[in-house]
């Protein structure tokens, strides 16, 4: 029996911080008293305060870990986000509900130190202006919880409690809609199609390295795992569960749960291709012979989808690239025809070397652009977390007023590049 | 309604109509008004722009005394005032694709927009740099038409100040330089669209045409490791605490020598690394993990090598630009040269 979704569709644009759930014309009233106390019940928090900012507004939100939309399943074998809010069942059938254009933003600070890849890297949000093209959830209407770290938390506890808390979070307030009429119900399954159409795998490269740049499935990180395969739904409800606050190369959580190759995929089910399936992979691993033998493993699971081709998305940066290119190699190498998206390491206009690693049979590739532009960014009216932060390169910024940064400086800026359809060219 | 554009239009001697080869060595002259291909092209740029003036000059002269040559031209161009500079078609004739490459890149400087005309592999198009716009052309002089049609076209724009599209869009060759655009449909469909092509055999352009990277073969061995001293270089982002040469942990372009005279072994708190794209727990704790002082000056103990060279040459390498870390790795060898050093060991991060 093929898996059946149906997601019913509760779109948010307003977001009120208030003393009782409401929901109605777009707009979501939380209970701040109701949603702190539920954040603070497993101890591992000092205190979480609550604000909205929606698009448009002149705020900014900084120290953001994570951004996650509300998913609550209403029926079905699991619950939301399996293997955090519950057992590790699978997910991806029955009825979930989804506070849909909204997001529950993590903002958050560190009391341990921080070395090599295992620090916080910052990254802002701009609701407004220049810089809200260049960074996820600018879009969104955002409620921004601001956690504090109990006294003498390790990062890696903070981080686990963080993410606990903003999962339940997001859960408890699509769980106020259960009992309520969605106001549109999108149904995803893989139903039976003409066998003529070409078989198209999704293949997902997440980030995996350490503390502070991991991806989970299922409740687990993805350290040891090999290459597996997913339904799509499962990743609509949840199962993957981002971690990696390298800010410009993470997929948020958000994201996970709303890849554009998934809908897309979808969408063209049975029109003019067959879905067959999701590949989940990591990237980073620690040797060569790591690379070859996961790359392998991704194209062997694609044949055995019977997959004539496959599309790629890819979390990370520079080492991460190899593993990647070693996928779509061992892919072409077995008779899948593979695309990969990629972003492009050279400055724009720079002329530097776009990628750090290549394969020959890497010969159609889509660019979502490059990284380096200056951004100008305007005084805000509004601050949501620390206003002086302190960006990956060393530079400490009053938030509040204007000053420049580089687009990666923003959250997420790889995916927004992807969101907003950037592309880079040939000049 | 605004005034004609100006346009001067750059030749050799042959387009010129002065002769071949045996009238290579012409000087620099100028003509007012279009000559040769130039009254075809004047007559392409229409009512709206005209040749003005027309620079020209023996490929053989230029080629032998390009720093002159281009100096006259310029000032000959400069004379006559002109709001665009138009050099060629050059085919592909070497030198003088290299003259039309050189009078565009001094006409550019000067401020003046430029557009030349060439063959793909004529060595004058890599030679306009990465500013100068490039239109091709055929390989002989039967594509003439061609050419000029594309060379006005684009001409046009770049004398009115408009904003330029991409190489694809505006029918110039591609100058090595990438910008970012928003593509007209999204990343996903985009994707979608290819892998259905490549799947039934039909012809798809991949969005990122790779260049390909430097073949490196690998040195010789050290002939006599018993006699060599072996210096240790690291892009681990190895540094004394207080990172005073301020390195920074991604996309850095500093280097520096550091020195380990008189240590047998590097103690926790001696170097640490300050690299942004591993886990530096390890290495902070034993330095000697990333620098392997300990095991060189064993090695030497036991005769193996010569001795360990003091100094160690450091950057961080973690998301470094191929021609700035290119660059590094030239200074750093003409620095070792200086030493006497025999080999050399490049711990991987």
């Amino acid at each position: 029996m093929s898996m059946r979704l149906e997601m019913g569709i509760f779109p948010v644009s307003r977001i009120i911080v208030g003393k009782r759930f409401g929901y109605k014309d777009e707009t979501l009233t939380v209970d701040a008293d109701e949603l702190r106390e539920l954040a603070l019940e497993d101890g591992g928090l000092k205190d979480v305060r609550f604000h909205a900012a929606v698009p448009g507004d002149s705020a900014r939100i900084t120290n953001v870990l994570d951004a996650v939309e509300p998913i609550y399943k209403v029926s079905g074998r699991s619950c939301a986000f399996p293997g955090f809010l519950g057992p590790a069942k699978t997910a991806g059938e029955g009825r979930t509900h989804k506070l849909a254009g909204m997001c529950v933003v993590s903002s958050t600070y560190f009391l341990g130190p921080m070395t090599g890849i295992m620090t916080f890297r910052e990254g802002i949000i701009d609701m407004s202006g220049p810089g809200a093209a260049h960074c996820t959830n600018s879009e969104t209407a955002n409620l921004v919880a601001c956690y504090e770290p109990l006294e003498g938390a390790s990062n890696e506890a903070h981080d686990d409690a963080v993410r606990l808390a903003t999962l339940k979070i997001a859960s408890r307030l699509a769980e106020r809609t259960k009992d309520m009429e969605p106001v549109r119900v999108e149904v995803f399954e893989l139903a039976d199609v003409d066998l003529a159409l070409p078989r198209v795998v999704f293949v997902d490269q997440v980030m995996h390295q350490a503390s502070m740049v991991q991806t989970f499935m299922y409740g687990k990180n993805l350290g040891d795992s090999l290459p597996t395969l997913i339904h799509p739904n499962e990743m609509l409800d949840g199962a993957v569960v981002g971690a990696n606050y390298k800010t410009q190369q993470k997929a948020p959580t958000y994201l996970h749960c709303n890849m554009p190759l998934i809908y897309e995929l979808y969408r063209r089910h049975g029109v003019d291709l067959n879905f067959a399936g999701a590949i989940i992979t990591r990237g980073h691993h620690d040797n060569q012979a790591l690379k070859e033998r996961s790359a392998q493993y991704v194209a062997k699971l694609a044949t055995l989808l019977k997959a004539d081709g496959a599309v790629l998305a890819f979390e990370g940066g520079g080492n991460s690239t190899v593993d990647y290119w070693l996928t779509v190699q061992a892919l072409e190498q077995m008779g899948v025809r593979a695309v990969p998206i990629i972003y492009e390491v050279g400055r724009p206009g720079s002329g530097e070397f776009p990628l750090v690693f290549h394969v020959p049979e890497a010969d159609a590739v889509i660019s979502k652009g490059m990284q380096g532009e200056r951004i100008d960014a305007p005084a805000v009216e509004r601050v949501i977390g620390s206003e002086v932060v302190e960006f990956y390169n060393g530079k400490r910024v009053n938030t509040r007023e204007a000053f420049t940064l580089i687009d990666s400086d923003y959250y997420a800026n790889e995916w927004a590049k992807d969101i907003n359809n950037m592309v880079g060219k040939d000049y | 309604m605004s005034a004609k554009l100006r346009v001067v239009h750059y030749l050799n001697q042959f387009f010129a109509g002065v002769g071949g080869e045996e009238r290579s060595d012409h000087p620099v002259s100028a003509r007012p008004g279009p000559v040769g291909p130039g009254v075809l092209l004047d007559k392409i740029l229409g009512g709206d722009a005209e040749i003005v003036g027309t620079v020209f000059a023996g490929d053989g002269l230029f080629a032998e005394n390009e720093e002159s040559c281009t100096e006259e031209a310029l000032a000959r161009i400069q004379e006559f005032f002109p709001d665009l500079v138009f050099a060629g078609p050059a085919f592909n004739a070497g030198r003088y694709g290299l003259a039309c490459a050189a009078v565009c890149r001094a006409a550019e400087v000067a401020g003046i927009p430029v557009v030349t005309a060439m063959h793909p592999e004529n060595p004058g198009f890599p030679a306009a740099g990465t500013s100068v716009h490039t239109v091709p052309a055929a390989d002989s002089a039967v594509g003439m038409e061609e050419a000029l049609e594309a060379a006005a076209r684009l001409g046009r724009k770049l004398a009115r100040g408009d904003k330029l599209g991409s190489a694809a869009d505006e029918g110039y060759l591609p100058r090595g330089v990438r910008y970012n655009e928003v593509a007209e449909l999204p990343t996903s469909r985009r994707a979608v669209d290819m892998v259905l092509r490549k799947i039934k055999g039909e012809p798809y352009q991949t969005e990122l045409d790779v260049p390909a990277l430097e073949e490196i073969a690998p040195p010789k061995p050290v002939a006599d490791l018993k006699k060599a001293r072996i210096a240790i270089v690291s892009e681990g982002g190895m540094v004394p605490p207080g990172n005073p040469d301020r390195f920074s942990g991604s996309r850095n372009g500093n280097w520096a020598t550091y020195s380990f005279e008189g240590k047998d072994a590097l103690a926790g708190g001696t170097f640490i690394s300050i690299h942004g794209g591993f886990n530096t727990v390890f290495v902070n704790e034993e330095p000697d993990r990333m620098l392997a002082v300990d095991a060189f000056r064993r090695l030497a103990d036991e005769g193996e090598i010569a001795e360990l060279h003091d100094d160690f040459l450091s950057t961080c390498g973690n998301g470094g630009a191929f021609v700035e870390m290119d660059g590094i790795g030239r200074a750093w060898a003409v620095e070792l040269k200086k030493t006497g050093v025999e080999g050399v060991v490049l711990p991987a991060t």
